[in-house]
């Protein structure tokens, strides 16, 4: 399932952002980045359907996504903020099990179909060890990886990621970095991310979009656009992109 | 399968929670200043069931058990269930651990309201009415003024001194214009007891508390997802608002129904689901039910000692706020280690 944005225009307090036109592939991960503050997180919860665009349209395979209710829009995107904030101290698997809420009528707990999707996820992120234990137990990496899963057993064909690997270390970073290229070309999920760190970036996207001062400044196959000119001209900061064993480094 | 054998393990705790309050009920029958056996306790009660004539319901005793114990062990019951499922649904809702009826202002709300309808309407016309009409207007007022359901701890619970303030002022002024009659009636209810419980006040408030808690109770698992951040709980294809909206509604609807009857007894709604919690966790499936029973027991409880301890009528809700105030400091000193 892919995203059509156009002339879309974003208004957040004295902040503002427009996108002519932008096309989200199905099936491929899109990476969002710029200088902090540059808009990647406003972008995230527009298409999210969080936030309301002032101006402009969003398209989901050509079903706009304002017009959707709130349980048919669940069933196509999800949306995993960048920390698990504060609250309740929930055995992770019921955590993951909440996925499930959108496709629950109001008054009904999860049925056996539910337990069946949480088990999957679990078993396809090899979470059984953590799946008795609560919350407030496992570290930073493991929480961000049950926001992921919890958005796995929403089973929603988009999934949209809010810097998913800030603050964590290099096993974990990695870890999530694999599974969002796994769960594009393995279940044809469509992933579009920011992140923060631009080194991850040869290894996670197929598409980039370079994003300033609430402009896109380059959008385009990572391939093509990953260079120091226009990643020099994003940040504001001298840097060299150098090939060494087939992948780009960044020498800063 | 992960999900059902954690189902499994806490079941027990479940039924303790459903069988302990009836166990209660039988042996708060038979206490009291004339000592009824609980033999003689159950024969009344099959008796009453059964429906047939008998010398033995004509009797004083059984006169005792069904009209005076009954209610007010019953009142007692309900009471502590209503309290404890809303303190712990609003502790989802609001993601605090602190928060409930009687912190949001819904209890001096509830109570002004009843009182006004005591006073300035027919005594026939049902105070539930006008409690929860103003146990809303509380809640409503403390959410605009501190600016929403996701404030700070400090600000909800400084708006909802005020706000509580305000309605505790309007019953003052209410007492100054009532009648000494109507004056002397209020100032027992407002203390917060369950020794003027009759048949005809449970008529109206009971079938209000138990469809509320039962709505409730079958959202459990929607309180949970409720619990997460507006942004998650939206994204997962909630109705976040309009959802929210229903269950401040439940809770104060049953939280009237009690208070118009039974007056302002605070608390409990904090000390129970927070005990609950250490128990059975966070998933409110197993949260509201089991905090249902225990908050019974422990209303119930509360009463009995009162009714066999002191030598005169001691209210009740002067012996929770006694235990539940330094409760209540004690959770806001330890800070964080309260979610669990």
């Amino acid at each position: 399932m892919q995203i059509r944005v156009e002339q879309l225009k974003l208004k957040y307090e004295n902040f503002e952002l427009s996108v002519d036109s932008l096309l989200f592939a199905a099936s491929r991960v899109s990476v969002l980045i710029g200088p902090n503050g540059a808009g990647k997180s406003t972008l995230l919860r527009t298409l999210a359907g969080l936030t309301r665009p002032a101006a402009g349209s969003i398209f989901l395979d050509g079903r706009e996504l304002s017009s959707l209710r709130g349980l048919e829009r669940a069933r196509l995107v999800s949306y995993v903020p960048q920390e698990h904030e504060a609250g309740f101290n929930f055995r992770v698997f019921d955590y993951i099990l909440l996925g499930r809420s959108g496709y629950l009528n109001i008054f009904s707990p999860p049925a056996k179909a539910d337990y069946e999707k949480t088990e999957e996820v679990i078993s396809y992120l090899g979470l059984e060890a953590l799946a008795r234990r609560k919350l407030q137990e496992l570290s930073s990496g493991e929480r961000r990886i049950i926001l992921i899963a919890r958005a796995l057993a929403q089973d929603s064909r988009i999934i949209l990621l809010d810097e998913p690997t800030t603050f964590l270390d290099l096993r974990h970073e990695m870890e999530i970095i694999n599974l969002l290229r796994k769960l594009a070309e393995d279940q044809d999920r469509t992933i579009i991310t920011s992140v923060h760190s631009i080194d991850l970036i040869p290894r996670l996207a197929d598409f980039l979009v370079m994003i300033k001062k609430g402009r896109i400044l380059a959008a385009g196959p990572a391939r093509e656009i990953f260079n120091a000119q226009l990643l020099e001209a994003l940040f504001d900061y001298p840097l060299r992109v150098v090939e060494a064993e087939g992948r780009q480094l960044i020498l800063r | 399968m992960i999900g059902l054998s954690i189902k499994n393990r806490k079941r027990a705790i479940l039924h303790t929670a459903i069988l302990f309050p009836l166990v209660l009920l039988l042996i708060s029958l038979s206490l009291g200043t004339l000592k009824i056996s609980l033999r003689e306790v159950l024969e009344i009660l099959l008796a009453r069931i059964s429906g047939g004539p008998s010398a033995l319901l004509a009797s004083p005793m059984a006169n005792i058990v069904l009209n005076i114990r009954l209610p007010r062990v019953i009142l007692a019951l309900l009471a502590g269930a209503a309290f404890s499922v809303s303190g712990a649904s609003l502790q989802s809702l609001f993601r605090n651990p602190l928060v409930n009826e009687y912190i949001l202002g819904v209890s001096f709300g509830a109570g002004f309201g009843a009182a006004a309808s005591l006073v300035l309407l027919s005594r026939n016309f049902p105070p539930q009415v006008l409690a929860f009409v103003c146990g809303l207007l509380a809640v409503a007022l403390v959410l605009t003024i501190s600016g929403g359901a996701r404030n700070t701890l400090v600000a909800v619970l400084l708006t909802g001194i005020i706000v509580s303030a305000l309605f505790q002022a309007l019953l003052s002024a209410l007492e100054f214009v009532a009648s000494p009659y109507a004056l002397q009636a209020l100032f027992f209810w407002l203390l917060g007891s369950f020794s003027q419980a009759t048949w005809p006040d449970l008529l109206w408030s009971a079938p209000l508390i138990l469809a509320g808690l039962a709505l409730l109770l079958k959202m459990g698992w929607r309180i949970n997802a409720l619990s997460l951040s507006d942004d998650e709980a939206s994204s997962l294809g909630l109705a976040v608002k309009r959802e929210r909206i229903l269950i401040i509604c439940l809770t104060t609807l049953i939280t009237s129904a009690v208070v118009s009857i039974a007056g302002i007894i605070g608390w409990v709604g904090l000390i129970v689901p927070h005990a609950v919690r250490g128990l059975v966790g966070a998933d409110n499936r197993l949260v509201l039910p089991v905090s249902a029973g225990f908050g019974a027991s422990l209303m119930l409880l509360a009463d009995d000692l009162i009714r066999t301890l002191s030598p005169f009528e001691f209210p009740v809700g002067i012996l929770t706020s006694l235990v539940g105030i330094p409760f209540f400091l004690f959770l806001i000193k330890r800070g964080k280690a309260s979610w669990s």
